[in-house]
């Protein structure tokens, strides 16, 4: 399940769905879940993915090419999660995707899947609220970006919006760069948690174990997602899920 | 001219982006819709076109071509004759004086053929701001003559080489730096596509096009035309030749698409006709996008790298579902026929953009009267395009000199690096 407010430092890391194979994807996961990692976004790929920096740019585009897809995440999503239930999974798309694939349909079969949560980045707060029933039906949680230039009567209406957590975009820009965690950042956070007991998962940015650290105490959820893509492209599943569960015991407690 | 409602046009349009844009695209439309009823505002861009850009330009009589073909009176919109070359400036110089209310100093942009591009880094350059043009890799190639002047100009050209490397992923690469950049960036968006506002107020400013096309009209047939007709890529000239005549029925409005080599998946760039495009969401809007089962977007292909897009603007996308805008499409076959035409009976060399309008136009008029009118929408000329129009009529002296001038340009390098 998601964290409790102050809970101690989760990892949240990644899987594209097809990169590099579907078959490496569950090897992938299995490598993540044995490391400690206790949320996995499991990302469709797509062909214009605007959110992503480079990595994940290049890794929708490999994992269309070895059959990435709604379908072939949903049914992966049906493995994974019926495998790992100590692992929360969080289903993470760009609204065409599932646009294009019955947007009812994908929420009933998501969450018959096992899938507990959604981060869509180009699905704003105004076009998620009048699907809020139906998510809560489905015990399926929106999870809505909070970004350093949301107004507060924004953040307001967010954080109402969300279930489970609120994903913190740690800067401007897109995915894989590096992030400051000093007072400005620290500021940002206490402005959050000033419209929200919600935990709260902060990404972009987040790629050494120096980031971890830095984001114990701070935050519930740490997303560690580009890194982790950029071992698993260069050395493999096995290299990069060891990489994690080592960076994973270098949290300091709190 | 065309309002949203609440930036939708029917069920297109819409605002889907990152949440991290939301806040400049607000900025931008609190200050549009301050200004676009402001007589004023009008005036201010008014005089701006006809200061910098020579406007109005002017409409031009294909008398000999009308006789040749032995239908309708055909009209050329000459938007060719417009300071760099294409109507993209009308749109620039429009969000140039928004850039300057809003006080940034950077401005990003997409382009396809390099004509947006081009007229972005000659605004930047007049307005003494840092500029950046997103091209697509493969475009930089079809269109290295406007990636040149961009440079020269002082814009910083930035091929971007993920999927296709065309318009669509210039566009995805512009969205990821504003997504960093957005407190002192403005992005100029090129086409009445993306995210509320940019294709009401692209279209906007565009519509001077037609203010002037029903004036001179008037004054030069007497009447208004019974058709108008112009290419779509995004949609801008098209929007912009229209947009005064949305409400007038008896003007017929047709849009041509470019129809490539063929109807085959990632051949052609039809989305309004022949049910090729699917309503989806993507690039921050709401349209008809071509796109696979899973909702991937397609690939596209046109031999005019404007056209080569794989969007259309939702305003378009729900006039033509109205019924209101007939959608038509030319192959690149018969948008060379029709580029060669109009050159050697009129003397105008088009861009291949702006010839897709031409070959749509062109068979129209055939089946119409000589009392009636067509008014083409020549967006663009093509100048440009002066490599790709060699390699569809090859000759062997223009290849030749290609080499010598290879050999040329090799040696002022190393004449450059000796020094």
């Amino acid at each position: 399940m998601f964290p409790t407010q102050y809970e101690d430092l989760q990892i949240m890391s990644h899987a594209v769905i097809g990169f590099p194979s579907l078959e490496e994807n569950e090897k992938a996961i299995a490598g993540l879940a044995e490391a400690g990692v206790k949320l996995i976004e499991l990302q469709v790929p797509f062909s214009d993915p605007v959110a992503d920096g480079h990595t994940l740019v290049n890794a929708c585009y490999e994992a269309l090419k070895h059959g990435g897809s709604v379908q072939a995440t949903l049914n992966l999503a049906t493995t994974v999660c019926a495998r790992h239930p100590e692992v929360t999974f969080v289903l993470m798309s760009y609204l065409n995707p599932l646009f294009r694939y019955g947007l009812q349909e994908l929420f009933e079969k998501a969450s018959a899947a096992g899938i507990k949560g959604m981060i869509v980045p180009d699905w704003p707060v105004e076009e998620i609220e009048p699907w809020l029933p139906t998510l809560d039906a489905l015990g399926l949680s929106p999870i809505l970006m909070v970004t350093p230039n949301t107004a507060a009567e924004r953040v307001e209406k967010i954080a109402k919006a969300s279930r489970g957590m609120i994903y913190v975009v740690s800067r401007m820009g897109v995915t894989g760069h590096e992030t400051q965690w000093g007072e400005k950042f620290q500021n940002y956070i206490a402005e959050i948690r000033k419209h929200t007991d919600l935990p709260l998962a902060v990404g972009f940015g987040v790629r050494t174990a120096k980031d971890l650290n830095a984001l114990t105490g701070k935050a519930e959820v740490a997303a560690f997602c580009s890194q982790y893509i950029e071992w698993q492209r260069d050395e493999g599943s096995e290299v990069a899920a060891n990489k994690m569960k080592s960076i994973i015991q270098e949290i300091d407690s709190p | 001219m065309i309002r949203s409602e609440n930036g939708y046009f029917g069920e297109f349009g819409g605002r889907f982006v990152p949440e991290i844009l939301l806040p400049a695209l607000t900025e931008l439309e609190d200050l549009f819709f301050g200004l676009r009823d402001d007589p004023a505002f009008w005036q201010e861009f008014v005089t701006l076109c006809q200061e910098f850009s020579g406007r109005p330009t002017p409409l031009t009589p294909l008398r000999r071509l009308s006789k040749q073909l032995g239908g309708a009176q055909i009209w050329l919109k000459r938007e060719d004759l417009n300071h760099s070359g294409a109507h993209k400036v009308n749109n620039v110089l429009g969000q140039g004086l928004l850039v300057q209310r809003m006080g940034k100093q950077r401005v990003i942009a997409e382009t396809g053929a390099g004509q947006h591009g081009l007229a972005t880094a000659i605004m930047a350059a007049r307005l003494g701001l840092e500029a950046t043009i997103y091209m697509g890799a493969e475009d930089i190639e079809r269109q290295y003559s406007n990636v040149f002047w961009m440079r020269q100009l002082g814009s910083d050209v930035v091929g971007v080489t993920t999927g296709a490397q065309t318009l669509k992923e210039a566009l995805d690469e512009a969205l990821r730096d504003w997504a960093a950049s957005v407190e002192t960036t403005h992005y100029v968006l090129g086409t009445a596509c993306g995210p509320a506002p940019f294709p009401e107020l692209v279209s906007y400013f565009q519509s001077i096009i037609s203010d002037e096309i029903k004036e001179q009209s008037m004054r030069q047939m007497g009447c208004l035309p019974d058709e108008i007709v112009a290419c779509v890529g995004g949609g801008s000239n098209a929007m912009g030749a229209f947009g005064a005549f949305l409400e007038i029925s008896e003007v017929n409005l047709v849009g041509v698409e470019a129809g490539g080599i063929s109807l085959e998946d990632g051949k052609h760039s039809i989305r309004l006709s022949q049910n090729t495009g699917e309503t989806g969401i993507a690039q921050g809007y709401k349209t008809l996008f071509l796109q696979n089962d899973d909702g991937q977007l397609g690939d596209t292909h046109s031999i005019a790298a404007g056209l080569d897009y794989v969007g259309v603007s939702p305003i378009l996308a729900h006039l033509s579902q109205q019924g209101r805008v007939i959608p038509e499409s030319a192959t690149d076959n018969e948008v060379t026929e029709a580029f060669s035409l109009l050159m050697k009976t009129e003397g105008i060399i088009p861009a291949l953009e702006s010839a897709h309008g031409l070959a749509g136009g062109f068979k129209r008029a055939k089946q119409m009267k000589p009392d009636q009118n067509v008014v083409i929408n020549l967006s663009g000329r093509g100048d440009k395009d002066i490599f790709t129009v060699a390699r569809a009529f090859p000759q062997r002296e223009w290849t030749e000199f290609l080499q010598r001038e290879a050999v040329r340009s090799t040696e002022a390098l190393a004449q450059k690096r000796g020094h």
